[in-house]
């Protein structure tokens, strides 16, 4: 069993051990500034919120399944994952026994979850709106928007944008040749221009008058790109032109994100050593174009092929509105089910999963902060009833910083789609008031029963009890 | 108490009933919304003011009674947040300078009519959709402007939706509010320098000048702002705003509350951030519509928010009385009664500014009382909380000694729909009803 918990007690033990040491060398030079330090620590923790999922199964998105096990948050960010962990008495529980936690899901891209919004979501968010609650529902807690990425933070119009300008769009399509060489143009200007900056840089410090190279003519999009500021976003699915876009990136050393990738399959290890990552929609179709000699057309292994040459991959529905009219099944509501058919073509489950969680958050430059449940991350969690790749599962509670956000049985939409079972809603957790051990045994027990009754992935809803 | 025979000696004197001489009221029952039911009551009135107001109080033989024993009386309505009688349009605008006072116009034939539906007191305000300016309190029947007006200036309308130009207008108005106050403080330290340098005192005269002369209004009211920032007293007279920043300045100093109008719940969240740090006085205006999510912002407890709710802070919610729906469902809320029980003061607003829904005001508070709203709360809704809420809740909105006599005389429960208005009272007179005494 891991665990967790005695690698932080070591962390904090080390810590405390290190505080004293600075507040001695204070106290020498006759400092304040030890004393506040040791001040200041314990009043950090008393007006600290605390948040504690406990029991459940957790996938932290990384690999790792620890089962019936406790996630601890503090001030909304993870604090502690494992077993027996110390949770402080007036920390905020959920019971999780006989669920599972994942990180929230993160929408590379969508649309109207934060309501009406547009323009700065800053000012116009609306963290009330029904479509937000059914993204929460669907298990998202962060969305890419346009070029912001945007927390379903819900009752809240704060630090909910988490980055800006991530995306530049580029076109890049065999109709127009002409766009390709401007932009082939527009990268090498930016590239030279990028080294002569860099040399001036360098020779500026002993030539004081050297003028600064002229910037004129550069395109500020392709020169951010080139310097890693924002990331190139091409979309498309053809096979020449996802040639094309892989040798660009090759040439000008960036990784573009493709959107489409259809027949990446039939040059996946291109794609791969270019660095080219790939949003893919496995359900979308596409015909061979029988002119062509190679390969080609959507293939159910596309995923799965990209994933093996080393190619990330995300993972986006069809369409990224809440659309109930057309496409249903296929919006942004069935996030999670559209992994599946990768998986369906070969796609590793763990991949899948990090398809829609940590992939997407890596894209959009918020994976420091979600995508996986690590400590030190936001405490953004989805409850689930089983597997999140699974068609029948719903999700039961969503967290986002450390807050429920989203219970089942509490909103309108799925409430009454088997609807939890009454014994498990009320009961009453220990908050730790009484010695953990003898409990923290009854609890594997139960959970290792339980493990053992539902073979299968589902815990049986539909078993009579 | 009193007993009322001493009120009465100073009103022996018979002069004429209904022209500001005495009249004794007597009705079956008196809601008097500050002091609870009297049941049997006698009111005492003179001078437009209500003398004394208590059960069966015996009545000094020669004044006139009026008789009604099947009559209850209540307050005059208050409508704080209406254009009634007004016309022009306003459009999205920062212009915290306007007033409404200059578009009244006392001969209007609404302003006339709602008096018969109960209304004694109005608050109108300047039309538009961004910062369109400042209201004032009216009764709704004079001569003349100076006769209509209660109180000027008694709250800035403020439209605020969750729109990046709704709150850069907040930002940006008290970036002005910050230059003046940049402007006093500069201006302080040049006096307090001359001060210093020598006796040069006849300096500060011209200074006033200069301070008065950069106003746009150098009236009272500029005065009374330079007043309001001069609070050591030591002869310094800052210079007076100027008429942009004047109302921004004025809310800063809590001489004038704000009155943003919210249609969302978001709209609350994203004026909180607008404001940020300012600590102004504001009360709010609610647009309920058939779907309204408001409520998610009522308390601050029901959904863990971050920030306080609209409740929690104990300002006046100014709602129009509608039944609505849980959003996405058939399922009826009643919002105002949700807001009175999260700590908010309710006032009641007809449902539009046309004169049929004057008309049908009190069954339209009818609804929300057959439908759970405390039949306390939905007359105060009416009376108190909106005069207090317009800053004229030392005058009206209450049947107490020494107010307005502004009354509403009715057949039975105000909120039965069966009942009609028999008379309405105002200032001491009649001005709807036949009464014969």
């Amino acid at each position: 069993m891991i665990r967790l918990q005695s690698l932080t007690r070591l962390a904090l033990a080390a810590a405390f051990a290190a505080l004293p040491l600075r507040a001695q060398e204070g106290g020498q030079e006759g400092s304040t500034g030890g004393g506040e330090e040791a001040a200041q620590a314990p009043t950090d923790d008393s007006d600290a919120r605390w948040f504690a999922i406990q029991g459940g199964d957790i996938y932290t998105g990384t690999g790792a399944v620890l089962r019936g096990a406790t996630l601890l948050a503090k001030n909304g960010r993870i604090h502690a994952i494992g077993y027996d962990l110390d949770v402080p008495p007036e920390a905020k529980t959920l019971d999780a026994r006989g669920y599972r936690l994942y990180p929230g899901l993160v929408a590379i891209s969508s649309q109207g979850l934060l309501g009406n919004a547009s323009g700065d979501f800053r000012d116009t968010i609306d963290p009330f709106h029904f479509r937000m609650v059914l993204g929460l529902a669907t298990g998202i807690t962060t969305t890419g928007v346009g070029s912001s990425v945007v927390k379903l933070k819900r009752f809240s119009v704060k630090d909910a944008v988490i980055n800006e300008r991530v995306f530049s769009t580029f076109a890049w399509s065999n109709n127009n040749p002409r766009g390709k060489s401007e932009l082939r143009d527009k990268f090498a200007a930016a590239a030279r221009y990028q080294r002569e900056y860099r040399e001036w840089q360098r020779k500026v410090k002993e030539q004081k008058d050297l003028p600064e190279p002229s910037k004129r003519g550069i395109d500020n999009n392709v020169l951010a790109v080139l310097n890693g500021d924002t990331t190139a976003k091409f979309s498309t699915n053809d096979r020449d032109e996802l040639l094309g876009v892989a040798r660009l990136a090759q040439e000008y050393g960036f990784r573009p994100v493709v959107e489409g990738c259809q027949e990446g399959w039939t040059i996946a290890d291109e794609l791969g050593r270019a660095g080219v990552r790939a949003v893919v929609t496995p359900r979308a179709r596409r015909t061979k174009d029988e002119r062509q000699v190679f390969d080609g057309g959507s293939s159910i292994e596309n995923a799965a092929i990209l994933h093996r040459a080393g190619v990330p991959v995300a993972i986006t529905p069809a369409t990224e509105g809440v659309d109930l009219g057309g496409l249903v099944g296929r919006d942004i509501m069935h996030l999670p089910l559209e992994p599946g058919f990768a998986v369906r073509g070969g796609l590793p489950e763990r991949a899948a999963l990090e398809s829609i969680t940590l992939q997407p958050a890596r894209y959009l430059g918020v994976s420091h902060r979600v995508g996986s449940l690590e400590v030190g991350k936001d405490c953004d969690v989805i409850v689930t009833d089983g597997d999140v790749l699974h068609y029948k599962t719903f999700v039961q509670w969503a967290v986002v910083d450390g807050k429920v956000v989203y219970d089942k049985e509490k909103e309108l939409f799925f409430a009454h789609i088997r609807p939890r079972p009454e014994a498990e809603a009320p009961r009453k957790i220990d908050a730790g008031e009484t010695p953990p051990k003898p409990e923290a045994e009854d609890g594997e027990g139960e959970g290792e029963k339980k493990d053992d009754a539902g073979g299968d992935e589902r815990r049986g809803d539909d078993e009579p009890k | 108490m009193l007993r009322p025979q001493t009120f009465l000696l100073g009103a022996l004197l018979a002069t004429p009933a209904l022209a500001g001489g005495p009249l004794a009221i007597r009705v079956g029952r008196a809601e008097t919304v500050g002091k609870g039911v009297i049941e049997n009551a006698v009111i005492l009135v003179e001078d437009g003011k209500i003398v004394t107001i208590g059960e069966d109080l015996p009545v000094e033989r020669g004044i006139p009674i009026l008789d009604r024993p099947d009559w209850v009386v209540m307050p005059g309505l208050v409508s704080c947040y209406t254009r009634i009688g007004l016309d022009s349009e306003g459009g999205e605008d920062v212009s915290p300078d306007v007033k409404v006072t200059t578009e009244i116009y006392p001969g209007s034939r609404d302003l006339r009519k709602v008096v018969e539906y109960g209304v004694t007191t109005l608050g109108v305000y300047p039309a538009g959709n961004g910062i369109p300016g400042l209201a004032a309190a009216i009764r709704p029947r004079g001569d003349t402007l100076a006769e209509l007006l209660l109180r000027d200036e008694t709250y800035l309308k403020i439209v605020m939706r969750s729109d990046a130009p709704s709150k850069k207008r907040v930002r940006d108005a008290f970036k002005k509010a910050d230059e003046h106050d940049e402007k006093v403080k500069k201006a302080r330290e040049k006096w307090e320098k001359d001060k210093k340098g020598g006796a040069k005192k006849d300096e500060k005269p011209e200074e006033k000048k200069m301070a008065q002369g950069e106003g746009d209004e150098p009236s009272a009211a500029a005065t009374q702002d330079a007043k309001a920032d001069d609070k050591k007293s030591d002869g310094f007279v800052p210079p007076a705003p100027d008429a942009k920043s004047r109302a921004f300045v004025a809310l800063r100093q809590g001489r004038l509350k704000a009155l943003p109008t919210f249609a969302s719940a978001s709209d609350w969240l994203h004026w909180l951030d607008a404001l940020g740090k300012e600590k102004i006085g504001f009360d709010v205006r609610l647009v309920l519509n058939q779907d309204s999510d408001l409520f998610y912002v009522f308390d601050k407890k029901t959904y863990d928010l971050e920030e306080d709710g609209i409740g929690d802070r104990k300002v006046h919610a100014i709602v129009e009385p509608l039944l609505t729906f849980t959003p996405n469902t058939r399922r009826v809320r009643n919002l105002p009664q949700e807001l009175a029980k999260a700590g908010a003061k309710v006032c009641f607003t007809p449902r539009s500014d046309d004169l049929a829904n004057y008309k049908a005001w009190l069954a339209h508070v009818g609804e929300l009382v057959g439908a759970g709203l405390a039949r306390d709360t939905a007359l105060r809704a009416l009376t108190l909380n909106p005069a207090e809420m317009l800053g004229v809740g030392d005058r009206v909105g209450s049947l107490e000694k020494g107010k307005d006599a502004n009354m509403v005389f009715v057949d039975g429960d105000p909120f039965q729909p069966a009942t009609r208005i028999q008379a309405v009272m105002l200032d001491g007179r009649f001005v709807f009803g036949e009464v014969d005494l």
